[in-house]
């Protein structure tokens, strides 16, 4: 057997720990007759690595990662043991995982101006729930930009539709979210303070395609920060700047009439923008509820993953409310100690991974039963947090966008204890392509300037896909970036 | 009583006899009825106990044994001491006799069937009959039954064999035959018979009678035997009188010495003092000691004295002379009084206490005599020293204040715990050409304006530094400030720019709200109108309020509403809380004192000058500020800050930081909340930043000196919900402070220094020029000469 050779050679070097190998995966597990194996207790992750490659007897050796006990192994596993106080006496349970690759970048798109959000429509994308109509390679990416105007690119950077010019029922300014509802419908909103719903339609070729403007929805008095749709039920949730949370239907016959004073031709002022809106007439609407509750800007709204009828904002008043979508009530209000700029939900672990103005993202538990807020921290970036999107292949999987020029990939299961509460480091670090083709890769860009990330979204098909101040979408390569199990 | 010992001590013995006899009256009782016998038998017990009278018959019955006997006797003796003990006495020997009735009745039953069948039939362990014999008594059928059975049976042996012990050989039976009684038995015997009291034996030889002697006599020839003092009355062991007492008398009874005529000249002396005079005379002992060799060597060595020729020397600060001892008292005495002598306590204190501490070198001893007096223990010791004294050696360890100079310091909490305050960049804001002089966050916190030297008003978003608007105010006239109206009802712009004042609405407000601030600039059109227009030669003269007009249709169409011409270039603008009221500074030197300080009404249309005068000392005035909660104005002109009450019209205080010329001040927010009165932060270009607590003095509690060059700007949180403030500074760094306001006037403001930040570059001298808080968030913004604005959290 392995375990009297490997135990005989290396007897007297040093220390040794007996440890099992397991893994989840059937196409790297070892045979089932693998007993105990006796390792040195020095032995790193390569190392460990190494024998399994041997012990699978691969050609081509595939990098494992090492899970004991839920964290990853980043020591020796006598330092490791040091640390956990276990004895090496003890057999091991080791797990070992396929390691991260690390993330390539594929392709970058370039826009006129800042590109403040994008959403990717993909077989495994949310808004194409149901239909396979997408083919592999025909994914679509939409892009919202400061110009005003949305764009649907294909995966060979070309631009298939544009949004109309404010002159032709357009946004009259910024875009900060849009999303696709669903193949064939667009949701977006901006600093003008409305959402727009929009008709999008494709030729055969797949090679043109139109942006037509639906329903323009009002409601909000101030500009609003991001977008949430849940498809199948037609609901919106938009975070609006005038501490209101903005519940919306996307079907104009559900939809409410549009509050007359806050329609543009309200203002006595600009002639101008009257003029604008003079050629094309949209149909306008109404929300079917303004949630009120925050105290402040509110930075990001969404659905719960699970249950279409909850929602949770996030806003500057460091507070995270849960809203009962039904009766549009507050459920519950968990304030925080910072500013929070985004939110994801993590249906997996019940946590809300959130987004702060203080460089890191907290991970709370919703829960009422929930004893403290905090469940998680997640340290790294160097500016705030404004964008955050889940893994498609791991339920450990997380990826934030920051004002710091980054996106980083987590891994909830690679966690230390600090003194604060678990605190987490990132995986992986994606800079933006623009800086290397700069060639200041390695140049600290000071509050992240010119390179700040406003969005990133995370496709099974499509990869990671991050927007920002450099006026260019940027994809990396998301496959296999983190361990799926 | 000795007697009764013996007995219980033999009792074991006893019992055994017992039931030999039992078995040997068993065997004659065979033949008889059992019941019989065994009435008998209790009969003989009982009549035992009766029979106290016929002991001597009785003896005889148990002639065989001759412990019983001692039974007898001992019960004999109890009853002359007290019949209960004697009844219980009995009692227990009657049990003692029963259990051997039991043995016996045990034994004649076996007989019993001995006669009819010598043995029984049993079952064997095979199932098989087995007769069981019982054991031949060898007593039976034998043909020595005629021997007596209690002779001895030891044979021709000599009986001292058996002296040492108490049985003296054994019958046919193989029992012990104990020693048969002796003269002690006998003796008792002779003494248990009773002898009349006071009888001798004797016959008195005068009357022929029986002598008896009464008890008297009786005891009187026992005395006599017993060479006592036949006297009673006399007692040997009378208490001792002490005629002679053991105890000496302190009190002589004459205090004369003893005469000399009682002395007694010893001989033996006398002839040693004859031989030693003797001696003498013949001169074998010499009086004196001859002069030895060494005492005339000395001579070689010199000798000086160093006090032979020493003069008094007059009084002279260069010669003090030796402090005069004071003669010793009674306590260094060696046979002090004894009031002198200390007590337990007063010892134990002065031992207790550091050899430094203590009032006297010594304590007070009483040694009774002089020549008791011991050595001086610590004179070898004192001389050392007082060579070490001579040498200047320094050996007394002076104990230097050991304290830790960080302990003196104020304890001032760690920045870590004052969190959340600015720490690093989260945005730059590039855009504007040239220096950026002012900039200013709106009320809700969205949005940051700044106006430059390229005469540009820019409002960007605050969190992405994205510029939304811009308009160009002068042409080669840069913006000196821009401040937003505060309240939310309202989104109006403040911009001195040149001469003028624009108040602007900035397209970043939805249609409500920006209809409500058209609306609040607009309405004060009607109000000026109505007044009438001012007289040509009024317009002339330079005190002239002036009038507010409409904009250029450019700068309308970028929203700016209203533009106050205010002919000098006004450097500060600061906003009156409700919003109707800002204050202008013009601080030019050129500017007349008159028209530097404007107050305008937004909802009038309105500009007031409410100094007709310059402020007496202290130069132009450089920027004024309203009260956050009273209507009081500060106004600070270059060395001082003066506050006037609005409403009374009166001076109220007059503040001296000290500082040599004022470049900015802020007021505390929660001044008018907060019990401690007013605080001020002033910066000022001599690169001071000074904190003032009105309520305690003119001049500042808190001076800060923290910055290589002037300080530009100064401002505290506003909302008082983070005790933060931040000063700019030329040097291109910020400093951010914790200062932190008590309501209780008991404890002063705590002022922490927290962060330095750090990023602007300084461009032609200037750094820093302003600086502004997030209205909520621990967040602040400053404006650089190197055209960029910074957001810090």
């Amino acid at each position: 057997m392995d375990t009297s050779q490997v135990s005989v050679s290396s007897q007297a070097a040093q220390r040794q720990v007996r440890v099992q190998l397991t893994s989840k995966q059937e196409d790297i597990a070892l045979p089932d007759n693998t007993g105990p194996i006796l390792v040195p207790t020095g032995l790193k992750r390569y190392a460990l690595s190494t024998l399994v490659n041997n012990l699978l007897g691969n050609d081509k050796p595939i990098p494992f990662e090492f899970l004991i006990n839920g964290s990853f192994l980043r020591t020796s596993i006598d330092e490791y043991l040091t640390a956990n106080g276990i004895s090496a006496e003890t057999t091991l349970e080791i797990e070992y995982v396929r390691a991260l690759i690390p993330p390539l970048h594929i392709a970058s798109f370039e826009h006129d101006d800042w590109v403040s959000s994008i959403d990717v429509l993909s077989t495994s994308s949310p808004a194409s729930a149901g239909s396979d109509a997408i083919a592999r390679g025909q994914e679509r990416i939409l892009s919202g930009s400061y110009d005003g105007f949305l764009r649907v690119w294909n995966m060979s950077s070309q631009v298939i539709a544009t949004s109309p010019s404010p002159t032709d029922g357009g946004h009259i300014s910024s875009i900060k979210a849009a999303k696709f509802i669903s193949p064939s419908s667009i949701a977006s909103a901006g600093l003008d303070r409305t959402v727009r719903l929009w008709k999008y339609t494709e030729a055969e070729d797949g090679f043109s395609g139109k942006i037509v403007p639906q329903v323009e929805l009002y409601g909000h008095k101030s500009g609003i920060n991001s977008l949430a749709v849940h498809a199948s039920t037609n609901r919106i949730l938009s975070a609006s700047a005038d501490h209101n949370v903005g519940f919306w239907s996307t079907k104009k016959s559900d939809a409410p009439a549009a509050p007359e004073s806050l329609l543009p031709s309200a203002a006595s002022r600009t002639s101008k923008r009257r003029k604008l809106n003079a050629s094309v007439s949209v149909s306008q609407r109404g929300p079917l509820a303004l949630l009120s509750g925050h105290t402040a800007p509110v930075s990001d709204a969404i659905f719960d993953a699970r249950d279409s009828t909850v929602g949770y904002s996030v806003s500057w008043d460091h507070s995270l409310r849960t809203w009962d979508l039904v009766t549009a009530a507050l459920v519950d209000t968990r304030t925080t100690s910072h500013s929070l700029l985004s939110l994801q939900h993590l249906p997996d672990h019940n946590l809300l991974a959130t987004g702060t103005s203080a460089r890191h993202i907290t991970l709370i538990d919703p829960r009422a039963s929930a004893a403290t807020i905090s469940a998680m921290t997640l340290r790294g970036h160097t500016n705030a947090v404004v964008s955050l999107a889940r893994d498609p292949h791991s339920i450990y999987g997380l990826i934030s966008g920051s004002h710091d020029g980054t996106c980083r990939i987590w891994d909830l299961r690679a966690t230390k204890t600090d003194k604060g509460g678990a605190v987490g480091e990132s995986v992986y670090s994606i800079s933006r392509k623009s800086l290397e083709e700069e060639g200041k890769a390695n140049s600290k860009r000071v509050g992240g300037e010119g390179v700040k990330v406003f969005s990133v979204c995370w496709d099974r098909e499509v990869g990671i896909v991050s927007a920002g101040e450099d006026k260019r979408i940027q994809i990396n390569r998301g496959e296999g970036v983190l361990s799926s199990s | 009583m000795a007697a009764l010992k013996a007995s219980k001590k033999r009792k074991a013995v006893t019992r055994d006899v017992e039931e030999e006899a039992g078995v040997f009256s068993g065997d004659e009782l065979s033949s008889k009825d059992l019941d019989g016998a065994l009435s008998d038998n209790a009969h003989d017990l009982l009549s035992d106990e009766d029979a106290s009278d016929s002991e001597i018959e009785l003896i005889d019955d148990y002639s065989s044994s001759e412990e019983e006997d001692d039974e007898e006797l001992d019960s004999d003796e109890i009853p002359s001491e007290g019949e209960d003990e004697g009844v219980v006495k009995k009692k227990s020997t009657a049990v003692l006799d029963l259990d051997g009735l039991e043995d016996r009745e045990e034994s004649t039953k076996e007989e019993e069937e001995e006669e009819q069948l010598n043995y029984r039939i049993e079952k064997d362990a095979n199932g098989n009959d087995r007769y069981v014999y019982d054991e031949i008594n060898p007593d039976d059928n034998s043909d020595y039954s005629d021997v007596d059975e209690n002779s001895n049976t030891i044979g021709n042996i000599p009986l001292s064999f058996y002296d040492q012990y108490p049985h003296i050989g054994y019958d046919i039976n193989g029992k012990k035959i104990l020693r048969p009684a002796k003269g002690e038995a006998l003796d008792a015997l002779l003494d248990s018979i009773e002898i009349p009291k006071g009888w001798t034996g004797l016959t008195d030889p005068s009357t022929g009678k029986p002598l008896e002697l009464s008890q008297d006599e009786l005891e009187l020839l026992r005395k006599v035997q017993m060479n006592e003092i036949p006297d009673e009355e006399y007692n040997p062991y009378e208490p001792l009188t002490e005629w002679f007492t053991t105890e000496k008398e302190i009190m002589p009874l004459s205090a004369a010495p003893e005469p000399k005529r009682r002395f007694v000249p010893s001989k033996h002396e006398a002839k040693r003092v004859m031989k030693i005079v003797k001696a003498i005379r013949e001169g074998r002992i010499l009086p004196f000691k001859p002069q030895t060799q060494e005492d005339e060597e000395d001579k070689d060595v010199i000798k000086y004295d160093l006090w032979a020729d020493e003069a008094e020397r007059p009084d002279h600060p260069m010669h003090v002379p030796a402090p005069k001892l004071p003669p010793p008292g009674y306590e260094e005495s060696y046979h002090p009084p004894p009031e002198y002598l200390p007590d337990k306590k007063e010892r134990k204190a002065w031992e207790d206490a550091d050899p430094e501490d203590r009032e006297r070198e010594f304590l007070p001893q009483d040694f009774g005599s002089l020549r008791r007096v011991p050595g001086y223990e610590n004179f070898v010791k004192e001389k050392f020293e007082r060579c070490l004294d001579l040498y200047l050696a320094p050996r007394v360890r002076r104990s230097k204040l050991n304290i830790d100079p960080e302990s003196l310091l104020p304890k001032l909490p760690s920045p870590e715990e004052l969190k959340p305050f600015p720490t690093a960049c989260a945005a730059v804001f590039r855009g504007h050409k040239g220096r950026v002089r002012s900039l200013a966050v709106d009320p809700t916190g969205i949005w940051l304006a700044t106006g430059g030297d390229d005469g540009t008003v820019r409002v960007w978003e605050l969190i992405t530094g994205r510029q939304l608007w811009s308009v160009k105010l002068g042409e080669d006239e840069p913006v000196n400030v821009v401040r937003w109206r505060p309240g939310k009802d309202a989104v109006i712009l403040a911009a001195a720019a040149g001469d003028d004042i624009f108040l602007a609405v900035p397209p970043i407000a939805d249609p409500e709200t920006e209809k409500a601030s058209l609306d609040l600039l607009d309405a004060g059109w009607g109000y000026a109108a109505s007044k009438p227009a001012p007289k040509p030669a009024d317009e002339e003269k330079k005190s002239t309020p002036p009038q507010w007009i409409r904009p250029s249709a450019a700068l309308a169409d970028s929203g700016v509403c209203v533009v106050i011409p205010l002919r000098y270039i006004a450097k500060t603008i600061s906003w009156h809380r409700r919003g109707d009221y800002f204050v202008t500074v013009c601080s030019g030197a050129s500017t007349p004192a008159s028209v530097a300080i404007a107050i305008h009404t937004v909802s009038k249309h309105l500009t007031q000058y409410p100094f007709r005068r310059r402020i007496k000392g202290g130069g132009p005035p450089q920027t004024a500020h309203f009260h956050p909660s009273k209507p009081i104005l500060f106004v600070a002109n270059q060395r001082t800050i003066r506050a006037y009450d609005l409403s009374r019209q009166l001076l109220v205080k007059i503040v001296q930081p000290g500082a040599r010329w004022i470049s900015s001040f802020d007021i505390h927010p929660t001044s008018a909340t907060a019990a401690g009165g007013d605080n001020l932060i002033v910066g000022s270009y001599d690169r001071r930043l000074l904190w003032h607590d009105l309520e305690l003095s003119q001049r500042p509690y808190k001076t800060l000196r923290y910055h290589r060059k002037a300080i530009r700007a100064v401002k505290f949180h506003p909302g008082g919900r983070y005790p933060l403030f931040a000063d700019a500074s030329d040097d291109g760094s910020l400093q951010i402070f914790h200062g932190n306001v008590t309501g209780d006037m008991l404890s002063n403001a705590t002022i922490v220094p927290l962060k330095v930040l750090r990023g602007h570059k300084i461009t032609g001298e200037l750094g820093v020029l302003d600086i502004d808080w997030h209205p909520r968030e621990a967040w602040c913004v400053s404006a650089g000469a190197d055209g960029t604005c910074r957001l810090w959290m």
